[in-house]
């Protein structure tokens, strides 16, 4: 009985899948997209795949949606897609075909030969009680494979500074818009405290339960994101050195605990078993705090950019 | 009782694809972000539903994430589309 | 079935129907602030029901808190929102009928 919700969903995010790349304007496609996310959020859901479907939902629906709803007013102009695209190449359409049928082969073939055992899952949860926590997906994030998450909070760090490359940083000092409704200040400073809150509460989760340093960061990026749209920029208020350390300290922290640990003769990011818990909760947390302060910077920086282009351009009528 | 809350999980789903038209139609885009608004709700009706019926209470996580973060794209769009760039659709 | 189950399957029937009724004001309504009526009904009415038959249903004080939680907030959130979407509406568009031209 239950298949058909699967079967529903399965369909559902196909369909809004291909309904969205083929959408002829702009605002169908994006908000399509958040009816996309919500609809792989409830698959991951089903899946049994909890920590994802909250990534998936924190991200699809926050995050990514500020940064679209943004984007979106500088192309909302009523143009559609094919007016200017060329029809693309023959060959090229020929390349990605193939080369979309060779992923599709590659993705089957790995989804088909999993191993019986389940692969490393055994040894996963054998190792268990020596890695610090109590959530087997933490344990593989923060433990095993802590080398993989070190890079991603690396990537997104490196997502800013392809940003501050491309504009210079100066557009952080770029004055917002103050939230003069006073219904909207209220629900800004409410909302402000309860996403932190939420946020907290999950990446504490995450020793035992779905949750996590990645879904709190969002989380927490969201509360800036919130209290930049209000009219105060937290981030770019605070003095250029407090910016410096807060981005760089989720980063920074782990590689210097990997190094310290690796001059004592172990692995790279190899923790000592007796303070594996209190570390991975360190990490994670100054790692929560590098990723919010980088969303915030990089909704900030788009914010002021298209701030500063639409001064340029259009003279604003007030 | 299970055969129950499966039909209510799907009528919800049925409702969402239904609500597509008026994502897909519009016309404008306070509209079609009002849809979406109503596409979070109902998800949220689900993931309870499910969590309930599962037994997996941690679904609930995933209904508070996205029940704290609904109101930020309301507030982005009334602060970011406040001002300038008049000229897209209404 | 015992009463609980009874309790829990009035209120999401209940519930759906208040999803249904959004749903199709969403879609049937004319301009964007009838729909404004028909979205707040799901959101505060519908999930207020599942929610509260769910929360019959699982009848654990913890879980119970969290949906009340979600209850409040969703509340809150779209209450705020109808307003915030209303009032960013009257401003672009010159007046609530003209808007309604599709």
């Amino acid at each position: 009985m239950s298949v058909w919700i699967d079967s529903l969903l399965a369909v559902l995010a196909v369909f809004l899948a291909v309904r969205c790349l083929l959408a002829p304007t702009l605002p169908q496609c994006v908000f399509l997209f958040f009816a996309f996310g919500l609809a792989l959020a409830l698959a991951w859901a089903r899946l049994g795949a909890v920590d994802v479907a909250i990534a998936e939902a924190a991200i699809a629906a926050g995050f990514l949606g500020v940064l679209l709803i943004d984007a979106l007013r500088d192309f909302a102009a009523p143009r559609t897609h094919g007016e200017t695209a060329q029809k693309p190449h023959f060959l090229t359409q020929v390349l990605l075909g193939a080369g979309l049928v060779v992923f599709l082969y590659v993705a089957l073939e790995a989804v088909w030969n999993v191993p019986d055992g389940g692969g490393l899952t055994a040894l996963a949860a054998d190792n268990l009680p020596r890695s610090g926590v109590d959530h087997p997906v933490t344990a593989v994030l923060l433990n095993y494979r802590s080398y993989d998450t070190w890079l991603e909070v690396g990537v997104v760090l490196m997502a800013l500074l392809a940003l501050f490359a491309t504009g210079g940083k100066e557009l952080f000092r770029r004055p917002v818009v103050g939230a003069v409704d006073p219904l909207l200040r209220q629900v800004i400073l409410f909302f402000t405290p309860v996403l932190f809150l939420v946020g907290a509460f999950l990446l504490y989760l995450g020793k035992t339960e779905p949750g996590g340093a990645f879904q709190a960061a969002v989380l927490w990026g969201a509360a800036g994101i919130l209290l930049h749209l209000g009219g105060w920029p937290v981030f770019a208020a605070m003095p250029r050195w407090t910016r410096q350390v807060l981005l760089t300290a989720g980063f920074g922290f782990f590689l210097l605990l990997g190094f310290i640990f690796m001059s004592g003769g172990s692995a790279l990011f190899e923790y000592p078993v007796a303070y594996a818990g209190v570390l991975i909760l360190i990490v994670e947390t100054l790692a929560a705090l590098s990723i919010a302060a980088a969303l915030t910077a990089i909704f900030a920086y788009f914010n002021g950019m298209k701030a500063a282009s639409v001064e340029n351009e259009i003279p604003d009528p007030s | 009782m299970e055969a129950f809350f499966i039909t209510v999980c799907l009528f919800l789903l049925l409702n969402i694809c239904l609500g597509l038209v008026r994502v897909w139609r519009g016309p404008t885009v306070a509209d079609r972000l009002l849809t979406t608004q109503l596409f979070g709700t109902t998800g949220m009706a689900v993931l309870i539903i499910l969590a309930g019926y599962l037994g997996e209470l941690t679904l609930l996580n995933v209904a508070i994430t996205f029940n704290v973060l609904a109101i930020l794209l309301v507030i982005c769009l009334v602060q970011v589309w406040k001002s300038g760039a008049k000229g897209g659709e209404a | 079935m015992t009463p609980a189950e009874i309790v829990t399957v009035m209120l999401l029937v209940a519930g759906c129907f208040f999803f249904l009724a959004g749903t199709l004001g969403l879609l049937r309504f004319p301009d964007l602030f009838c729909r404004l009526h028909a979205l707040t009904k799901a959101d505060n009415l519908g999930l207020g029901l599942i929610a509260l038959g769910m929360a019959v249903h699982i009848a654990s004080p913890w879980a119970a808190l969290k949906i009340l939680f979600i209850w409040l907030f969703t509340l809150m959130a779209s209450s705020t929102s109808c307003y915030l979407i209303a009032k960013f509406q009257r401003g672009r568009a010159p007046k609530p009928s003209e808007a309604s031209a599709e």
